[in-house]
């Protein structure tokens, strides 16, 4: 493949679910640069108590050749709301959007894959650019079963719910502070390391 | 919000009637919650039918994670 390829992460839940079945590898193995906005990052690992929390962090680190986090706007925006205790809610998908905005900006002949939560792919407005592609997270998992990369599908979405269970009893809220030092960290590592462009 | 109400919106989630982002509309605040209150139900995930004005773009991206996958098994 000579286009540019990258995996967008558009929500926490794609990378909460896949962490808390312990199964994040799983979205190295087509082989594309991952991108995840820093607000998706913020929402989905500002609970620190939380097993997917930390997982997801440490899936990061391990693999800053090929994913990596995007500062955007938003993300910006989200610090300042937290600052001021204004809620967060919802402002990874805008960091998301914006992310794949410059994305396409800088590569023209750029092929986006955006990775979405199951129930919301179904309600979101018809994409029509020929450039982005959607794919579920149960998509996905059914792929890599088909293509014998993992054994079911339904067992990695069996398992979150079933991790969920105890990971929810384990909640305790995030340190904002704490947090943000660890956003700033994920993204001074990805200023330094910045994963090739090729697909 | 109640327990009660929790519980009618995750049964109402894997049902696939209502979206994450409604969920997080109505006081979700973090995906874990909903993982939580799918094991503690004893539900599943819900898996999107290939149905809605996204079927294009869908296919579109199975087709490419599946041209992805096929160059990786290349040796």
């Amino acid at each position: 493949m000579s286009r540019v390829y990258r995996l967008i992460v558009t929500d926490t839940s794609p990378l909460i679910t896949l962490a808390v079945a312990n199964e994040l590898e799983v979205l190295l193995r087509p082989g594309l640069a991952i991108e995840i906005p820093d607000a998706v990052y913020f929402e989905a690992t500002r609970v620190r108590t939380a097993p997917g929390a930390s997982r997801i962090g440490a899936w990061i680190n391990d693999h800053s050749d090929l994913v990596r986090i995007v500062p955007t706007e938003t993300g910006i925006d989200q610090q300042r709301r937290l600052e001021e205790g204004r809620p967060i809610r919802g402002m990874g998908e805008q960091a998301a959007i914006e992310a794949l905005d410059i994305f396409l900006t800088k590569n023209a002949e750029g092929q986006a894959l955006l990775l979405f939560e199951d129930s919301d792919i179904l309600k979101r407005r018809a994409v029509v650019d020929e450039r982005v592609s959607l794919i579920s997270t149960g998509d996905f998992l059914r792929e890599l079963q088909t293509a014998h990369l993992i054994q079911s599908a339904e067992h990695i979405l069996d398992e979150a719910a079933r991790s969920g269970r105890n990971v929810e009893k384990q909640r305790e809220a995030a340190d904002d502070a704490e947090a943000r030092e660890a956003l700033r960290r994920q993204l001074r590592a990805g200023q330094s390391d910045e994963p090739g462009i090729q697909g | 919000m109640t327990r009660e109400d929790k519980e009618t919106l995750i049964r109402q989630y894997a049902a696939g009637d209502i979206t994450w982002h409604a969920l997080r509309e109505r006081g979700f605040d973090n995906y874990v919650e909903v993982l939580s209150g799918l094991g503690e139900l004893g539900l599943k995930y819900p898996v999107a039918p290939m149905a809605g004005p996204n079927v294009e773009a869908r296919q579109r991206g199975i087709a490419l994670l599946r041209q992805s996958l096929h160059h990786q098994a290349k040796p």
